[in-house]
């Protein structure tokens, strides 16, 4: 009977959030992968919504709005978070070192992570302004043409871009920077003995060493990147034409401006696996990783005890 | 015995008088209710705000006001009007609204109450009430499902709306001997002169930011130059020439406005006015309570009205906002008198003393609205040529908006040709068109 007892309690310890998780994560998943299935007007209640079946999913796949829309999106995010890495990659490995003022450069440095999005938006929109913006008043006052920011297709997605990788750089920074403080000295130490440069030392044994968190944070930041929304509905509005358009703000614009709910929850969902697909690919990643580690520990306690 | 009865007689003639007091007063079974009312967030609903109070000392009715940012304010009410019961007694919706409130019918037709002799007012003058609001926001049903007819029925009315106006530096004008432009060529004529005259300075301020914004410009340009986006069939005519004409006219007039102004949003372009970057100002006529004010204009006193230029016909816009009583609502009777005191004579003109847009030619005319406020006098004038029609108020429209915004954007930053781009917005609308049934009556 205890034995029962035993192996029942921590499931029932686990109850309580299970049932929370399925009330706020699957209620609401499934109401949407339902929606995605009608022909809903926001003026309609669910109930006198048409059932259409794959429709939204066919139309969509066949809407070159919704496709562009798509590659901006992933355009945006693989030259976000690759510009992301480098420079905060390269700002940790140049800050690493015990300088005066190091703990007031560090705050210094992660302030615009800690801005408000729509904040940043505007901000960076008027800075862009074509004639009273810092940019190209500067340009001006140096003898240059004013440049486009927010107005020309070709710039706008490079503005919008600029913006982001100021603002989340420091989040790769803190984070490298962190795995670089936890390496272990006496590795570098060895290294320094054997007479390899500072280059080598850093592009040998540093970033292997640091690459497991690098890994899970650009991971980590791809998949916010895909749900950028309010920086670029503050600045562009997804325009000019839909150069700017990321998928949140084309979700966003068909249930509100198109009014069309269940295309809107259809987009969702194809932005959800998209991310799903992500995440698993980062729990793999984690896993192949643990597992080469275990697999390097085992080597190394066998060859030392060859050597006993 | 006959004491009696006279006593019961006495008290029912005393009685039957007091009863006849009590409905002297129209808002006397009213008193005491509190109407909710959601209002945006306007500079005109600002003025309302002001004004309320002295509606609750004259008739003891209170109000509740809900107000938020417009887009806000229709998403919610979007809500509100699908529950059983609703929040809201008196709505102000955005004018597109009405095609989506009648369809679904969530508002209520105006026709009982003002058949109610105990609620309507028999000196309300109706006909005074500016004809092109009053078609384009409150009538549904009739031509083309939109607009009146005899089909139609009056669902709200029109308060807040806003028309289309020319404003201009008076100052620039006189030293350049410059005539106020009256027709469509001698205004897009000055828009590129001034550049070359005023060195820096843009001729017209314009929206042209991709998406509604540059729709908007459009089709500001497009009735008056005799286009439509829709015939009667609901076939898009958006590419014959008199729109690839507006297509261009725009593109001239961002052409020669200050820098950038294919990014402009409204508040951009209107700013870009006031703070002395352009010549001339065509949209709203919102800009006419921030002109003066030394807080938000650079150009006080050196401003102009007309009305909006012509090109085969006069035809300015309208929108802005109307107010209805919700099908959920809970006093409705109550909502109605409130809807009625605010747009009768009376309500409308302190409203447009506090600042508000006027929603009666009487108003407009008034000799205290014009002592405040020299340029109603010229509105009331170019409201007469108001176009109920210059846009389609169907629902499928938000989708024709968008395309229509941004394809023709492209144009307009040189990507292609206006012909082109409205070529590809009419073949797009047609789809869309199609798709929403519009076509199933043409075989």
């Amino acid at each position: 009977m205890s034995f029962n007892a035993n192996r029942l309690t921590p499931y029932a310890f686990l109850a309580p959030a299970l049932a929370v998780m399925g009330m706020a994560l699957l209620y609401p998943i499934g109401y949407m992968i339902y929606a995605s299935f009608l022909d809903w007007n926001p003026s309609q209640r669910i109930g006198e919504a048409d059932w259409v079946g794959l429709k939204n999913y066919v139309n969509l796949l066949n809407d070159p709005n919704f496709r562009e829309s798509f590659s901006v999106t992933l355009i945006f995010a693989s030259i976000v978070v690759s510009l992301e890495l480098v420079l905060g990659v390269g700002l940790a490995l140049l800050l690493d070192r015990k300088l005066r003022g190091m703990t007031v450069l560090r705050t210094v440095f992660i302030l615009p992570m800690m801005i408000a999005p729509i904040v940043v938006g505007l901000m960076w929109r008027y800075m862009y302004h074509p004639s009273v913006g810092i940019f190209n008043k500067t340009l001006n006052s140096l003898g240059f043409d004013s440049i486009p920011w927010l107005s020309s297709p070709d710039w706008a997605l490079t503005s919008v871009i600029i913006a982001d990788v100021w603002q989340w750089t420091p989040f790769i920074f803190i984070l490298a920077l962190a795995a670089l403080q936890t390496l272990p000295q006496s590795v570098m130490e060895a290294s320094r003995i054997d007479g390899a440069s500072g280059w080598q030392q850093i592009v040998f044994i540093k970033l292997p060493l640091m690459m497991p968190v690098l890994i899970i944070a650009g991971l980590l930041r791809l998949i916010d990147a895909f749900k950028v929304l309010e920086v670029i509905l503050v600045m562009t509005n997804g325009g000019p034409g839909l150069s700017t358009e990321i998928l949140s703000l084309r979700i966003s614009r068909t249930a509100s401006e198109f009014r069309e709910l269940g295309v809107a929850a259809a987009m969702s969902n194809f932005l959800l696996i998209l991310l799903l697909f992500i995440t698993v690919a980062m729990f793999i990643v984690n896993k192949s990783m643990e597992r080469r580690e275990q697999r390097l520990r085992e080597a190394a306690v066998d060859t030392s005890e060859d050597f006993h | 015995m006959y004491a009696g009865a006279r006593l019961l007689g006495a008290a029912a003639v005393g009685l039957a008088l007091m009863s006849g007091q009590a409905t002297a007063n129209p808002y006397a079974e009213f008193a005491g209710q509190t109407v909710v009312a959601n209002f945006p967030a306007h500079p005109h609903y600002d003025a309302v705000m002001r004004v309320l109070p002295q509606f609750t000392e004259e008739t003891g009715i209170k109000v509740e006001v809900d107000q938020l940012q417009y887009l806000a304010m229709r998403e919610k009410q979007t809500l509100e009007l699908t529950k059983n019961k609703g929040d809201y007694d008196l709505i102000g919706y955005v004018v597109f609204s009405k095609a989506d409130y009648v369809f679904a019918d969530q508002i209520e037709p105006l026709a009982r109450f003002f058949m109610d002799p105990k609620l309507s007012d028999p000196s309300y003058d109706p006909e005074d009430l500016i004809d092109g609001y009053v078609q384009n926001i409150g009538f549904a049903g009739g031509k083309k499902g939109y607009l009146p007819g005899p089909t139609g029925g009056l669902f709200g009315i029109p308060f807040g709306s806003e028309t289309s106006i020319l404003a201009y530096r008076t100052d620039i004008f006189e030293k350049h001997g410059l005539e106020v432009p009256e027709t469509y060529e001698q205004m897009l004529d000055l828009a590129c002169k001034i550049p070359e005259l005023e060195p820096g300075m843009g001729g017209v301020a314009s929206r042209g930011q991709s998406g509604h914004q540059t729709s908007h410009a459009f089709l500001l340009h497009l009735a008056p130059l005799g286009g439509r986006v829709l015939d009667d069939q609901f076939k898009p005519i958006v590419n014959n020439a008199e729109g690839v004409a507006a297509g261009e006219a725009l593109k001239t007039i961002l052409d020669c406005g200050p820098e950038g102004a294919t990014s402009f949003g409204f508040a951009e372009a209107k700013n870009a006015f006031l703070q002395g970057d352009t010549a001339m100002f065509l949209d709203s006529t919102i800009v006419a309570g921030e002109v003066n004010d030394p807080e938000k204009s650079q150009i006080v006193g050196n401003v102009g009205f007309a009305p909006h230029p012509m090109g085969t016909r006069k035809g300015s816009q309208t929108g802005g906002f109307g107010i209805a009583i919700p099908k959920n609502a809970q006093n409705k009777e109550a909502a109605f008198l409130l809807m009625q005191w605010l747009t009768s004579k009376h309500g409308d003109k302190l409203i447009a003393l506090e600042g508000g847009n006027p929603s009666r030619f009487s108003t407009h005319a008034d000799a205290d609205v014009n002592a405040k406020f020299p340029h109603m006098a010229t509105f009331g004038e170019a409201l007469k040529d108001a176009d109920p029609d210059w846009r389609p108020i169907i629902p499928p429209w938000g989708k024709i908006n968008s395309e229509l915004g941004t394809t023709l954007n492209k144009a307009m930053t040189g990507d292609m040709s206006v012909q082109e781009a409205l070529d590809i917005v009419a073949e797009r609308t047609e789809a869309i068109m199609d798709d929403a049934g519009y076509y199933t009556w043409q075989q």
